[in-house]
């Protein structure tokens, strides 16, 4: 008997959770406040309690127009993604998220594979004063995950590393190395001894 | 470290006793025990009592169940390796856990979680609904506008009420 009653009271704080934060008007707080006294005085809060959830509004920022220059793209033979963290589970998902953004966006990925961890340790003393031979040992560890693309444009690059970079999660660094293709100054691409043969003839 | 010395040590004395005796007493010879002074861990740990203390879920896992069972509290890319920055950000995290706590005092349910992204800085926090929601927006505004001022950079307060803490267990 008490069950659908029970039943109604969590659909009606579901709603109430998922009908919005912007609905959450002063009137509809006195009105849920006052749900909530009666609903002390009816059952005992169960481990289902009502819960309000506030988010500040996120800032907006302007989008990046799209420019159309004449100069050539620069080429990137390899870009290199080397993030680090603290968790490995927070790296696997990242990972897993870059990937499919690679993938997605038609990148050709070369290998993603995982550097080992770096642990650093700290041995201190355990006591404020004397007992020097009781101590106490820190340790912290850095994961690595490590992504390359190949064969990608400037642009390209950009965006995706800006997509990347706007979606690293909080507590994750992240190092990028760019190797980039340049075209062969013309003054190497012939042989000195073909221009100046009297020279050598001279010397000799 | 400090087990794996004074064990050694005990063993060395019981080995240098057992040697001694068997020279001079009868069969009947008690070995000596010796333990060094063991200091226990206390940092961060809440010593079972009579049952009645309620505990969170933070308070009831120990620090070295940190990656394990446990998260982080502050969350920042400034203790990587390679990465600086360490001691202002344990700074600011110092400073924003004695602001949240004093601003809202006594609503809070559990520890405060300080999370950096960018250049952004996210508090989430667990409030106890001690006071009327229009108080509870204008402190969470007051604390965003004053933190941002004073840190230079984006501030935002993730805020979850409940109606009484979350116990985990009583110890």
């Amino acid at each position: 008997m008490a069950a659908p009653l029970v039943l109604r009271r969590d659909l009606f704080s579901l709603a109430r959770i998922l009908g919005g934060i912007s609905q959450l008007g002063p009137r509809c707080l006195s009105a849920c406040s006052s749900h909530r006294k009666c609903n002390q005085t009816r059952f005992q809060p169960l481990q289902t309690s009502s819960t309000f959830f506030h988010t500040a509004t996120y800032l907006s920022s302007t989008p990046s127009s799209i420019t159309v220059t004449d100069e050539p793209d620069t080429l990137f033979q390899k870009v290199v993604v080397l993030v680090k963290a603290h968790d490995r589970a927070v790296l696997d998902s990242y990972e897993f998220f870059a990937t499919m953004a690679a993938k997605e966006l038609g990148i050709a990925m070369g290998k993603v594979f995982e550097p080992p961890k770096d642990i650093e340790r700290l041995t201190l003393l355990k006591s404020v004063h004397i007992y020097k031979k009781h101590r106490v040992q820190y340790e912290m560890r850095t994961h690595y995950r490590c992504i390359e693309l190949l064969h990608i444009t400037g642009s390209t690059a950009q965006v995706y590393l800006e997509y990347i970079q706007r979606n690293l999660p909080e507590g994750v660094a992240m190092e990028v190395t760019k190797t980039s293709m340049e075209k062969i100054p013309d003054h190497i691409l012939e042989p000195m001894w073909k221009d100046l043969p009297i020279d050598d003839k001279s010397s000799k | 470290m400090a087990a794996s010395l004074s064990f050694s040590g005990s063993a060395r004395l019981l080995a240098a006793l057992g040697r001694s005796s068997v020279l001079h007493s009868s069969f009947e010879s008690r070995g000596l025990h010796v333990t060094a002074v063991c200091f226990k861990n206390r940092a961060a740990r809440i010593r079972i009592g009579k049952g009645d203390q309620p505990l969170t879920y933070e308070q009831a896992h120990h620090p070295h169940q940190i990656a394990h069972r446990k998260g982080w509290l502050s969350q920042h890319a400034s203790n990587l390796k390679g990465e600086g920055g360490a001691a202002e950000r344990t700074m600011e995290d110092v400073f924003i856990r004695k602001f949240m706590f004093g601003t809202f005092h006594g609503c809070l349910a559990d520890e405060v979680v300080i999370k950096r992204r960018g250049n952004a800085l996210i508090v989430c926090a667990l409030m106890l609904q001690k006071m009327p929601p229009q108080k509870f927006y204008f402190l969470i505004g007051y604390s965003e506008s004053l933190l941002s001022h004073f840190y230079k950079c984006p501030v935002k307060l993730e805020i979850q009420t409940l109606q009484s803490k979350a116990v985990y267990k009583y110890i």
